[in-house]
Formats: structure tokens, C-alpha cells, sequence
């Protein structure tokens, strides 16, 4: 599905607007062969000919899209059992969500794609992009600007699957693929989740969840695989019927994913961009051993807020041992505050030299640095290029200023791998991510549910 | 399958009596007060006096489940202290089975001091997305009003019983308040742990244990409610 050597776009149209146009303009950017199917086509587009069928394309395709009514998936699915395409996606609306009729055409066209071994990405989906290899399986526009970065975005809901890859460009971070799921005929969260714990170009998983009716299986895979990952459930709001002291009516759905995650070492958020922020912070950085959070800001306010909310979300500030004052008070003498945050009161050239030893101190398992831009200073590049893996701790940086001023700098930084956030309180969010994830993990939460179930 | 369900499942019952769920608690290692199943007031009498009063009785039917509703209150008589109340209590319910046609016996169970400890609300339930959960929650308003309850898929340790205690809102009541000694927790996740188990092993559609008495000296399931699954 997510690496195929050929396309096909059956359903392919030479009509700006429709499905079939905008999948084949950005099936045409694909690293490989992209050919347009469709019996009423003629000539060619991208350079090559239309054919009636996917039987009928001189090449081995092995993923067909398919911009087609649902009424005629099942025959084209049945073509391409015949071709030999081991997967396809449906963008087509009107199956399981759509009523009883619906439902019945989702029963059909799964049966068919399993007898014919088709792995199923849809029905009802906006399709999946993997900006690697310009693999744009998607109809909008846009996604061939998304860049590659090495977060997986699994999303319930082909939507919101843009909605965050489109952030992660604005980030300037990108994705190593955006999937929307749909309707999650034979691909699920689970198939999803797997293929991208082996894809070598992920480092973080993010799940957006609508609800699924194996909840189970799904925290069972987030357990199973070694990828960090990272959900957001929507349904807070949708809590059943509360009124009965009861059981079976105390237990909202929303409130079994909270506990079910937590239990099976998955941290939640409640926000795209949190959830965004979480997995460039649990991508980019060496897993943390604890929740201790060390913060070093040069300005007293955004430190105090960074501080506030990283213990209100689940981590911890521990004081720093003596020897790390003493550091820090050698390096700075007379500093503003030299406990846990330590404030240098603005930015200076020794800045660099206070986050090193906050970083190398052994109550911190986490690194927290905010800094406002100082265009004669500039950010401590240099001392926090290969910081992160020598103190095997993460390293997160938090600042403000002019996007252009700042921009070099903070390229340089991302280049070194240190994950850089643009509100305290966001930087903070992604902090307590990385403590509770070091809390889930550090309990040996592998261990704590029994695989028998 | 445990010989409570077993019996259940062989007379065509969902439903198991407080007295068949109240033996699946004691035999899964969960405390539960001394109790009788008797079939006459006489009897009801003789099992008093070897508990030792005070006493509650209670209807026992498979067909009554919501025991203290049922017959103007007649299903439910707390705070029996001597031989002559406990048989007035159980001539009631014979009296009223009888006009109802029911079926039914008395459970003549040792008197608990609920005052002395906290009530907990301890559930289990096999849903359909996540399979064996089990619920915790403080009794009454707690869980009514305030829906301060925890989560967790079963089964679970007795490490993540206790951490579904502790992440109640309401749990800070549980270490001693205004003076009271503070509860036996462990006692307590170790009844979260036992549903959690229960639920697991057999198939209980939903199993609430409403209320667990906690006190200082442990947990005690003061009710039981189990429903079976469909079929099985």
C-alpha cells in the first residue's frame, strides 16, 4: 500500500474538479509509473494512455486508486484481484457510514478484496500521502507540498489526516506519511500502526481516534510495537448515559481510550498541535528514564509558565543537586534563580554553558530551554548541537521573536535535532508528553497487562 | 465455569442471586459478610443466632433483583437485633413472595457497621470494543453526582488496582478524614483485581459490587449483582 513500484487511478479524468483529475495530478508526481484508467478515457494524461482496465496496463501495478461511485467497486476490485494489484484505495462515501444499504456495499467490496488478498485503504477517506516518494494518494490539492519529516500520521479520519500534515509543513516539520483510515474496511489502526513501527523513515507514531469497535487490538498493537506513539481521542463531550449509578452507564466510551491508553503506555492529548508537538518531542529525542523536567529559561514569565503547566500535565520539577548550583552559580555568579527553573534573567553567552549543566545533572530527565531571540547572541547552537545524546536526555527548545531574524538559527537547531517550539505552554505540553511517557514506560508497563487476554 | 454460574446457566438464569454472586466474590478471595440462605422463618432464626445479631435479611429470588424495592420494602430489613425480629422479617417476605407467586427464600447476613468505613463502588463489564473492564468509584454522590470514577482494562494487577484507587478525585477520603483511620487500600484493590479477574475468566456480562464496605481491618462486598452474557 504505502510503497508500491506502480499506480494505476481508475476513475482517472481529464476534467478539472473531479476525483479522478485531482488524484491523477498528484498520482503524476509519484517517484514511479502513475497510469489513468478509465473505459470512456481518451489519449492520455501525464504522458500516458488511458486503458479500460487495470488488466490492461503493461506494468506490474501494485496499488490502484479508485475514484469511483461506490456501486462500481466491487467489479474494478474484482479486475484488479485479476491483475494481481495487492492494494487499493476507495475514496468513496456512502458505504458503512452511510446506513444499512451502505453497510451491505462495505460487506461486499471487503469480502471481495479479501478473497483477492487486496489490502483496503477507505471506503469514505481523503487517501494517504508519503512525501518521500511523492506518493500522493490523495485528491486535495495542497499535499504535494507537504513536506518529509518522520512523524506517521494515522488519522480515523482522512480529514484531519490533512489537517495535521498541513501543520506539520507550517512547522516546518512533515510527516513520513498521513493516512486517513475512513471507513477501515481491512486497514485499521492496527495494520497501520504496525507498517509504520518497520518503516525505517518513522520515529513517532500520532493516532487521532474517533472510536473503533476493537479498541482492544488497537492498544494491544500501540503496546506491541517499539515506535513511541502518541493518540488524541475526540469524544470527550459524548459520555452515554451518566444518569444510573450503574456499571454499563458509567463507562463512556471516551473514558475506557483515556484509561485504556494510559494503561498500555500510549499518552494522550487533547489538540492537534499538541499531538504534533508530542511526536517531534518523542520522535528527535532519546526516550527519557523519569519525569523530572529541568528548565532553563532566560526570562522569568515564560519560565514560570512553562513551569506551572508541565506539573499540571504530568511531570515533575525536581530540585537540582548542589553540585549542578554551584555549576550554574560559577558560571553565572549572582543569578536571578538557580534552582529548578533556572532563570539566567536574559540571554547571555554563557547561556549555552547553564543548559549543559542542567542537562548533565542526574535529577533531570528532561531538558527544557526558553529563550526569547537576541539577534546579537543568537540560540547556543553549538553547545546544544549532540547535547541530547551525550546526556542521552531530551532536549527541547522553546522561543519567540522575528520569524526571519531567527530563522537561520532556528534551522541550525532542528538541523542538530533539537525539537523547537513556538509557545511556552506548547513546549511545556510536549515536556510532559516525554514524563509521562517516561512514567508509562519506566513501570514496565510491557509487563503490567497480561498478554493472555 | 464456577458452580455459582454453572447453577445459574442450568436453570436458564442471566442472573445470578446476591447470595450466588456473593460465594463467586468469597471464592475469587473477596471478604464478605457471614451469611444464610434459609427456607423457612425458622431456619432464618437458627442462621441469626449462629451469625450472631445484629443481622440484615433479605429476599432471596432469582426473580427479584432490585431487593429493596421490591413488596413496599418488605425485601430488605436492616438492624435485626433479636429471634423474634429476624422471624417477622422473613414471615414478611415469605408472605409477600407467596401473594406475588415468587419463588423465594430469605438471606439472613451479619449486620455491617457502614459507618465505620468508606463505601466503594467496585464494577466489572465486558464491552464490546475493549472486552473485560473493570470500574472504581467512590459510593454515592461521588459516582453520581461528580462521575469521579477510574478505568481500567482487566485484567489488571494489584499494583494498577491500586494506582485506579488513587487517581480518584475522591481518594484523599480513603487515608483518614476528620479523624477516621485511613482505609486498608490494599484490601481494596485486591477486590478491583478479583472482579478484574472475574470478569475475565467467566462470562459475566457485568458484575457490580455496590457497595465494598472499606474500612481500616479491609474490604467487605456488601452486594453483588452479576448478569451472565447472552447464550454462552
Amino acid at each position: 500500500m504505502f510503497d508500491p513500484t506502480a499506480v494505476a487511478v481508475v476513475g482517472a479524468s481529464q476534467t478539472e474538479g473531479k476525483v479522478g483529475y485531482e488524484a491523477m495530478v498528484n498520482a503524476a508526481e509519484f517517484d514511479g509509473p502513475a497510469y489513468p484508467v478509465n473505459p470512456s478515457g481518451s489519449g492520455t494524461m501525464f504522458g500516458e494512455p488511458f486503458v479500460d482496465s487495470v488488466a490492461d496496463v503493461d506494468d506490474a501495478v501494485d496499488l490502484a486508486l479508485l475514484c469511483l461511485p461506490g456501486p462500481a467497486v466491487p467489479e474494478v476490485l474484482d479486475e484488479c484481484g485479476a491483475a494481481g494489484v495487492g492494494a487499493a484505495v476507495i475514496y468513496a462515501s456512502g458505504f458503512a457510514e452511510a446506513g444499512e444499504e451502505g453497510e451491505q456495499l462495505q460487506a461486499t467490496v471487503v469480502e471481495r478484496a479479501n478473497e483477492h488478498g487486496i489490502a483496503l485503504l477507505g471506503p469514505n477517506t481523503s487517501g494517504f500521502v508519503v512525501p518521500e516518494t511523492s506518493l500522493l494518494c490523495s485528491f486535495a490539492s495542497g499535499v504535494d507540498e507537504i513536506p518529509t519529516g518522520n512523524t506517521a500520521v494515522v488519522a480515523q479520519s482522512g480529514g484531519v489526516a490533512l489537517v495535521l500534515a498541513f501543520q506539520t509543513r507550517r512547522q516546518g516539520r512533515g510527516v513520513s506519511a498521513t493516512v486517513g483510515l475512513g471507513n477501515r474496511a481491512n486497514v485499521g489502526f492496527v495494520e497501520a500502526i504496525e507498517y509504520f513501527d518497520g518503516h525505517e523513515g518513522t520515529d513517532a507514531i500520532v493516532l487521532h481516534v474517533e472510536g473503533t469497535d476493537d479498541g482492544r487490538a488497537l492498544l494491544e498493537t500501540c503496546r506491541n510495537v517499539d515506535t513511541p506513539v502518541v493518540a488524541y481521542k475526540v469524544g470527550q463531550s459524548d459520555v452515554g448515559e451518566f444518569a444510573a449509578s450503574h456499571t454499563g452507564a458509567l463507562t463512556g466510551d471516551h473514558a475506557l481510550y483515556e484509561a485504556g491508553f494510559a494503561q498500555y503506555g500510549v499518552p494522550t492529548v487533547d489538540a492537534t498541535d499538541h499531538l504534533l508537538d508530542a511526536a517531534a518531542a518523542l520522535g528527535d529525542s532519546p526516550i527519557p528514564d523519569g519525569p523530572n523536567v529541568g528548565v532553563v529559561t532566560a526570562q522569568a514569565g515564560p519560565g514560570i509558565i512553562i513551569t506551572d503547566r508541565i506539573q499540571r500535565a504530568g511531570g515533575v520539577l525536581p530540585e537540582l543537586t548542589a553540585e549542578t548550583r554551584d555549576r550554574v552559580g560559577e558560571i553565572l555568579p549572582g543569578i536571578t534563580y538557580a534552582d529548578n527553573p533556572v532563570d539566567t534573567g536574559r540571554p547571555m553567552p554563557a547561556f549555552g554553558e547553564v543548559v549543559t549543566a542542567v542537562a548533565e545533572d542526574d535529577n533531570v530527565d528532561i531538558v527544557l530551554v526558553y529563550e526569547l531571540f537576541e539577534q546579537a547572541l543568537g540560540f547556543p547552537v553549538e553547545e546544544l548541537d549532540g547535547l541530547a545524546e551525550r546526556v542521552d536526555k531530551p532536549v527541547l527548545f522553546a522561543t519567540e521573536g522575528i520569524e526571519a531574524d531567527l530563522a537561520e538559527d532556528r534551522a541550525a537547531l532542528e538541523e542538530a535535532g533539537v525539537p523547537v517550539f513556538e509557545t511556552p505552554e506548547r513546549a511545556a505540553q510536549a515536556a510532559a508528553v516525554l514524563a509521562r511517557y517516561a512514567r508509562f514506560h519506566a513501570a514496565g508497563v510491557d509487563a503490567e497487562v497480561s498478554a493472555d487476554v | 465455569m464456577s458452580d455459582q454460574i454453572a447453577a445459574a446457566r442450568a436453570d436458564g438464569r442471566q442472573t445470578l442471586t446476591e447470595a450466588e454472586g456473593k460465594r463467586l466474590l468469597a471464592d475469587a478471595g473477596v471478604a464478605v459478610p457471614s451469611f444464610e440462605v434459609c427456607a423457612s422463618a425458622d431456619a432464618a432464626v437458627e442462621a441469626a443466632e449462629a451469625i450472631g445479631f445484629p443481622v440484615v435479611v433479605k429476599v432471596s429470588s432469582p426473580a427479584v433483583t432490585h431487593k429493596s424495592e421490591w413488596a413496599d420494602g418488605a425485601g430488605v430489613a436492616v438492624g435485626l437485633d433479636s429471634p423474634a425480629a429476624v422471624a417477622d422479617a422473613a414471615t414478611r417476605i415469605f408472605e409477600a413472595a407467596a401473594e406475588r407467586g415468587v419463588d423465594a427464600e430469605v438471606l439472613v447476613e451479619q449486620a455491617q457497621d457502614v459507618d465505620a468505613g468508606t463505601e466503594v463502588i467496585v464494577g466489572g463489564l465486558r464491552d464490546p470494543s475493549f472486552g473485560p473492564v473493570v470500574l472504581t468509584g467512590l459510593g454515592g454522590v461521588f459516582t453520581e453526582v461528580f462521575e469521579d470514577t477510574s478505568h481500567r482494562l482487566a485484567p489488571v494487577d494489584r499494583r494498577e488496582a491500586r494506582a485506579a484507587i488513587e487517581e480518584l478525585q475522591a481518594a484523599r477520603l480513603l487515608e483518614g478524614y476528620r479523624g477516621s483511620d485511613p482505609v486498608d487500600v490494599d484490601a481494596l484493590a485486591a477486590v478491583v483485581e478479583a472482579v478484574g479477574d472475574l470478569v475475565t475468566e467467566h462470562s459475566i456480562a457485568e458484575l457490580d459490587v455496590n457497595p465494598v464496605l472499606a474500612t481500616a481491618d479491609g474490604a467487605v462486598a456488601l452486594d453483588a449483582l452479576v448478569v451472565l452474557e447472552d447464550g454462552a
